[in-house]
């Protein structure tokens, strides 16, 4: 079920057109780096340089990656909303929901298989996109990393909560509306990572309030706090500016259990898509 | 020697919010022969079979398939069903299809589908986008898909769907087969013409209530009409009506009204005195429309039937 869920998957327009757009991307981004890398970053062009004197190629890879990485991470979790909405729905839509569940094979193997294709393929698509991204900076400007197998681990945490939500909400409201929510919820969580990040910089200082909603956010969708797991990782640990970017949230180190609690978050929305899925008449 | 069950129904009752679709109703088929679901619309026909498949849960009542009960995987092993309505991705071909279904079920050699699609007549179609078929072909394409290989027990539900004559004969030819190999056959269709010619029991729903289930030859009564077939019809129906009968002439025969208590070996005698020549004498039974448009009653005249 999941070899014939990526097989379903790879014949549609969207995947092509995420694939076209994850190649033309880091072509752009290859041209636009190797373009850049030949400024003289220990020089200067004109004034304005002459505060970056003291930045090294490492920095130039964290601008280049900070930059990058919201752009590929809206592509990724794009394709992921679309294809997580539309794969159990189109199913039950065409009639073959019937089919697959009179074979013999329990509800949550047709759950599990069916859906993790989305999965699959997305966490495939983002491996490329920040690989690509990492290799490509890394290529023309010399840095470390900070945390490789970080970025894998994180990579599939937020993509995990992402695609857990977008299974049972797809169940629950249906395609469209479900894109729309997990959209919602994905900027929502962004937005409020960034505060927590903040609030994490400057303790005390913020509204009780907020504290309360931006914890609520982050515990209610965590998927921020793997995209942050996998900027971190990526990110340079030899950098000048590393440090002083941390209270933006941008270069900020994220507690393990984050990851954990994401996971088993995941867990939880998955279970109730499957509570969902297991009472429903075909 | 009594035959082992394969399905049995028992009490169940199934509602759809405040649609009651099932009341009570219990059904046994027995292992081997062609059984058919027969009711108007809505009667609860499809929503029995997605029941035994366990796509559809019930709120009370007993079923059980190959002896287990529906909810275990396992009593769909060897269990082929094809929905009424199913839309394959038009990219895949009737190869892939195969292929990703094989991926589950693990029961059937590429050799043996073949070999059904060649008894389809749709084994040119194996490389051909599902998107560029007809509906017959896609038709023909799904059954060979479902029924390919040695399974236990096929649930079809509208079979002939979309088929032209020559792709009726063909599913009618492949019932036929399957059964005749010990494969239990569960149709659901509205046409009763091609049900009559393969099934040999029928359950009759409605309301979500079994009305009547047994053989079809026991379902059927005489008419109370008996057929005189003949090659001078014209001449036989004068000499019968000559002796007070009431009949009719038709093509190859004659059609005669047994008044109730009239003997029927009395009239054939009367048809042997005639010295016409005549190649048999027989009453006429019930066809299964008849026989569905007694037991549903009004009901009937509600279905959407179709007699070929």
């Amino acid at each position: 079920m999941f070899l014939n869920g990526l097989e379903q998957l790879a014949r549609r327009k969207i995947v092509l057109t995420a694939v076209i757009a994850t190649m033309v991307f880091l072509g752009l981004y290859w041209w636009g780096i190797s373009a850049a890398s030949t400024a003289d970053l220990e020089g200067g062009h004109g004034q304005g340089y002459g505060a970056a004197k003291m930045l090294g190629p490492a920095d130039a890879a964290l601008a280049a990656i900070v930059t990058a990485a919201p752009l590929a991470a809206t592509l990724v979790t794009a394709l992921m909303i679309v294809i997580g909405a539309t794969m159990l729905p189109e199913e039950m839509d065409e009639g073959r929901m019937p089919f697959w569940l009179s074979l013999p094979q329990t509800r949550l193997r047709v759950y599990l298989h069916t859906s993790l294709a989305p999965l699959a393929l997305s966490y495939a698509l983002a491996i490329i996109l920040f690989g690509g991204i990492f290799l490509i900076t890394r290529s023309y400007f010399a840095f470390t990393p900070r945390n490789i197998p970080l970025v894998f681990v994180s990579m599939l945490s937020w993509l995990t909560v992402v695609w857990a939500a977008v299974i049972l909400l797809s169940l629950v409201v249906r395609k469209v509306a479900s894109m729309l929510i997990v959209f919602f919820l994905t900027a929502v969580a962004s937005l409020f990572g960034g505060l927590y990040e903040i609030m994490r910089m400057f303790p005390g200082e913020a509204p009780a309030a907020l504290v309360t909603i931006t914890r609520t956010a982050m515990y209610a969708f965590p998927a921020d706090r793997g995209y942050r797991g996998v900027l971190y990782g990526l990110i340079p640990r030899n950098g000048t500016i590393t440090e002083n970017l941390a209270f933006f949230g941008v270069t900020a180190s994220i507690p393990p259990l984050h990851l954990v609690y994401a996971f088993s978050w995941s867990l939880v929305l998955l279970a109730l898509g499957y509570w969902k899925f297991r009472r429903m008449d075909f | 020697m009594e035959k082992e069950e394969i399905l049995n129904v028992c009490e169940v009752s199934k509602s759809f919010r405040r649609v009651l679709a099932l009341k009570d109703l219990s059904i046994s088929v027995e292992r081997g022969g062609t059984f058919s679901l027969l009711g108007p619309n809505g009667a609860g026909k499809t929503t029995l079979m997605k029941i035994l498949l366990g796509l559809v849960g019930h709120d009370a009542g007993k079923v059980r398939m190959q002896g287990l009960p529906v909810t275990s995987p396992l009593s769909r092993k060897g269990v082929r069903y094809l929905p009424e309505n199913i839309t394959f991705p038009s990219w895949a071909s009737p190869k892939v299809l195969f292929r990703q279904m094989e991926r589950v079920r693990r029961e059937v050699s590429a050799e043996q589908f073949r070999n059904r699609c060649s008894e389809l007549e749709c084994l040119e179609l194996m490389k051909r986008p599902v998107g560029k078929m007809s509906r017959g072909q896609r038709q023909r394409v799904a059954l060979s898909l479902v029924t390919c290989g040695d399974p236990v027990l096929v649930l079809l539900d509208e079979p002939s769907s979309g088929l032209d004559p020559g792709g009726r004969i063909l599913v009618r030819n492949l019932i036929r087969s399957l059964s005749s190999r010990g494969t239990t056959i569960l149709i659901n269709s509205h046409l009763l013409g091609e049900v009559e010619r393969v099934c040999d029991t029928a359950a009759f729903i409605s309301r979500g209530k079994l009305v009547a289930q047994g053989d079809l030859d026991s379902l059927s009564r005489h008419t109370g009409l008996v057929w005189v077939e003949t090659l001078h019809p014209e001449s036989m129906a004068a000499a019968i009506g000559e002796k007070g009968y009431e009949c009719r002439t038709e093509p190859r025969g004659v059609t005669v009204d047994l008044d109730e208590g009239t003997d029927f070996g009395r009239l054939v005698s009367v048809v042997l005195d005639t010295g016409i020549e005549f190649t048999g004498v027989s009453r006429k039974r019930e066809n299964l429309e008849d026989v569905f448009l007694r037991i549903m009653g009004d009901e009937a005249m509600e279905a959407d039937i179709h007699v070929p």
